[in-house]
């Protein structure tokens, strides 16, 4: 019902050269490779989705859905003709509806979300290396935005992998101190990440 | 009050366990949000599990017969769910393949995307509730035959939620009626009406008061 396009040839306008001579013309194939069957695209493409997935869910078993879920649901319908890029794109897509229906099930809210235009870059890329994320680089703006108790919290929590008991130990605070103190930390990072992403 | 069922989310999802749902509030949610950006930037966790892969593949052998590997596979209505994000996948695809093919007058220069469909032939709209909540999606189809598609999420409901279509020319069209399970339900069905008028969507339930609405645009 809805085939996916072919690779189309562009038409790509060099920039005027400093000699003022006319503009070249020619033409080139966008995305002109294509995958041979679904096995090339999933192998090509899973780590990289897993990886997009958990970094929106933060555990693996949700991520191991959510990845599994996008293959079920493109792969049937996907079109082998279409250039790599289009097929990552419609991967692409359907994760997106893949999480939010998730989220909607979940906390009856959008909390993460794909677009599927800047997630692109990720998936185009070379995967095998966790650099790629941008998962560190936020973490670290979040926290150096935090005052040092909060920011002791939430690393010994969530980078730290410790159980609320165990933070709290390492805090010398009692548990229902370490609580506290997460939930404020939690709050006050929330208005600093939306201070960071503006 | 959300903290406890917050705390145990937040507790699950620091020991790297999937957290348990709960209906949670803005504040919870951007909480969470930081909580989860700070549990992806964990060094080592990011990769996916060997195993995973390797029977995520299994899976889809089995599932994917090699005709099914060559051929275009036209998306089904009675698919539910899938089929919904399906059409959606399809339409960016669309829109996608648009915007990175530049138009010319040149003869020389192809156009792709010339049989996918146009303009109002396919439309969708997100169902929101009076508070603001997603509530599903619906989907028109202007063809031969034209049909409808809708999923709907209302928390903590059962029994039947009725669908209308408003119409440009202030018509009233019933969709059709949607039996949800434990909140859920999908459902499709052929019509006979152009998509292109739709304006809106509404659905209601049982005793006639609204729950959702949906705006075409």
């Amino acid at each position: 019902m809805f085939p996916a396009p072919k690779p189309s040839l562009t038409r790509v306008i060099d920039p005027p050269s400093a000699s003022g001579k006319a503009d070249v013309t020619r033409l080139r194939v966008v995305d002109g490779d294509s995958y041979t069957d679904w096995e090339s695209v999933y192998r090509d493409n899973v780590e990289r989705l897993y990886r997009l997935m958990y970094a929106r869910v933060g555990n693996r078993a949700d991520a191991e859905d959510l990845t599994s879920e996008v293959f079920r649901t493109a792969l049937g319908p996907l079109r082998l003709a279409s250039s790599k890029g289009e097929a990552r794109s419609y991967l692409l897509t359907t994760a997106q509806t893949v999480l939010a229906s998730h989220w909607r099930r979940t906390l009856g809210a959008p909390v993460t979300t794909i677009d599927p235009e800047l997630a692109m870059a990720s998936l185009a890329e070379p995967s095998g290396t966790e650099e790629l994320s941008d998962a560190p680089q936020r973490a670290r703006k979040i926290l150096a935005a935090l005052p040092e108790r909060y920011r002791r919290i939430l690393e010994l929590r969530f980078l730290e992998a410790c159980s609320i008991k165990e933070a709290a130990q390492a805090m010398g605070v009692s548990v229902s101190n370490a609580k506290v103190l997460q939930h404020r930390a939690l709050r006050m990072a929330a208005k600093a990440g939306l201070e960071v992403e503006q | 009050m959300t903290i406890r069922r917050l705390s145990a989310f937040l507790d699950a999802l620091a020991a790297g366990r999937r957290p348990r749902p709960f209906q949670a509030d803005p504040e919870d949610v951007e909480m969470i949000s930081v909580a989860i950006a700070l549990r992806a930037a964990r060094p080592g966790d990011a990769m996916p599990d060997e195993t995973f892969v390797a029977e995520l593949h299994q899976q889809l052998a089995e599932t994917l017969s090699p005709s099914e590997q060559t051929n275009i596979r036209p998306l089904k209505m009675h698919r539910g769910r899938a089929a919904l994000v399906a059409v959606a996948a399809g339409l960016a695809l669309v829109g996608g393949t648009f915007a990175v093919t530049e138009t010319s007058d040149k003869p020389t220069v192809q156009q792709s995307a010339t049989a996918v469909p146009q303009g109002q032939t396919l439309r969708t709209a997100t169902f929101q509730s009076a508070t603001g909540q997603v509530a599903g999606q619906i989907v028109l189809y202007h063809g031969h035959p034209s049909w409808v598609f809708m999923n709907v999420d209302l928390p903590h409901s059962n029994g039947t939620v009725k669908c209308e279509l408003h119409l440009a020319n202030g018509e009233v069209v019933a969709a059709g009626t949607v039996q949800l399970h434990d909140g859920s339900g999908v459902f499709s069905q052929s019509i006979h009406m152009d998509a292109g008028e739709a304006r809106g969507a509404t659905l209601y339930d049982s005793s006639g008061a609204v729950v959702a609405s949906a705006i075409f645009i």
